[in-house]
């Protein structure tokens, strides 16, 4: 093999593992688009006993109502949508309307401390992947 | 010891060995992309896993050209078909042998009809024979000739093949068994009989053998890569 031939068989190699970079990159990127979405906005306000309480957003269509799951301990706890009244949200000029809050009835749970989460469910355009995302933080909450 | 031209040049050109190893990885490189990043990420979009694998095939082929490789070379020939076969014949019947006893210990009775039962085994044997084809021109042609410029013919260049080979399966256990058995057996007789047709009918009615006697469950349908866990 000439010395011009394997350096143009280098120049390939070069620009194939490039090509392969950037195509990963593009994958990366397109993935993480399909399974999360930047716009959604919420926090888990108050949790103990009786109710788990939030409101959530999404901000690039803040018409809609956002589909929630809540989860306690890691278990899931139920669902629901957020569409309670919640106008602090609309006066904080986060929501079109007043309707963006969730209300979870807390279920049974044992003496001592718990954790709850509350995620918004996000299905891609195509709907083949629903994912969960987890709306502002993790509640810590005492149960005497 | 490697010398310098093997290795690189004066000019700053990697040397042959070099600029195999190299293309050996960049092909693996791909297939690893296809199986375990695009595949998981592709949801319903697959057609996007024929894009490393058009990446690899301009690889493969550019390489040919520029190293002047002719369709002889590469075992895409007529004359030495029939020593190819008697060559593979042997250890088909012991492998195809191993499979049906090993089915018989797992309860699986042989079912010639398993393979795409809703195909006419005759266009299954095809289409077998087809795919067969481009695996082995890829992993006889192209790394088992690499393989031989790295470390010349033998048993090192062999063990390398069916290794790549049996990696490309991970994480399916059986298939990656059988495949370095069939890449031992297969990278061998191209080595001294280099004849892609025979090679390709060979690995068209082992996957067969291999689907009608082994229990579905243990072959996990033939996936590998991420699809393997779904």
């Amino acid at each position: 093999m000439d010395n011009k031939s394997r350096a143009r068989l280098i120049h390939l190699l070069i620009s194939k593992s490039m090509a392969e970079a950037l195509l990963i990159a593009a994958v990366a990127v397109g993935f993480y688009f399909a399974t999360t979405n930047p716009n959604l906005r919420g926090v888990l306000d108050d949790a103990d006993a009786s109710w788990v309480t939030g409101w959530a957003v999404d901000e690039s269509n803040p018409g809609a109502r956002v589909e929630v799951q809540l989860f306690i301990d890691d278990v899931f706890a139920g669902d629901a949508t957020a569409s309670q009244y919640r106008p602090d949200v609309h006066n904080a000029k986060r929501a079109d309307d007043d309707w963006h809050g969730f209300a979870f009835r807390t279920p049974p749970l044992s003496r001592g401390e718990h954790q709850a989460r509350v995620y918004a469910v996000h299905a891609n355009s195509a709907g083949a992947r629903r994912t969960l995302q987890l709306i502002g933080k993790a509640y810590k909450f005492t149960i005497d | 010891m490697a010398t310098v031209t093997e290795l690189g040049s004066e000019t700053g050109i990697p040397g042959d060995r070099a600029l195999a190893g190299w293309e050996i990885a960049s092909l693996f490189s791909s297939a690893l992309i296809g199986e375990w990043i695009l595949s998981a990420a592709a949801g319903g979009t697959k057609l996007i896993v024929l894009i490393p694998i058009a990446f690899a095939f301009f690889l493969v082929i550019s390489s040919h050209a520029l190293r002047k490789e002719s369709l002889r070379d590469l075992g895409i020939r007529f004359d030495n078909f029939l020593p190819a076969l008697k060559l593979l014949a042997l250890p088909m019947i012991v492998v195809a042998a191993i499979c049906v006893g090993l089915g018989l210990i797992f309860g699986t009775r042989p079912n010639l009809s398993r393979w795409h039962p809703e195909r006419q085994i005759g266009a299954q044997l095809a289409l077998g024979f087809a795919w067969g084809f481009v695996q082995q021109y890829v992993l006889q042609s192209f790394i088992n000739r690499r393989a031989q410029i790295i470390w010349q013919k033998g048993v090192v260049s062999v063990v390398v093949t069916a290794m790549i080979f049996s990696l490309l399966h991970f994480p399916n256990p059986w298939l990656m068994l059988v495949t370095l058995v069939g890449g031992l057996v297969w990278a061998f007789v191209y080595q001294r009989a280099p004849n892609l047709f025979a090679l390709a009918l060979s690995h068209s009615l082992m996957t067969w053998i291999l689907v009608s006697t082994l229990p579905i469950s243990a072959l996990n349908h033939l996936r590998i890569g991420f699809k393997y866990f779904a």
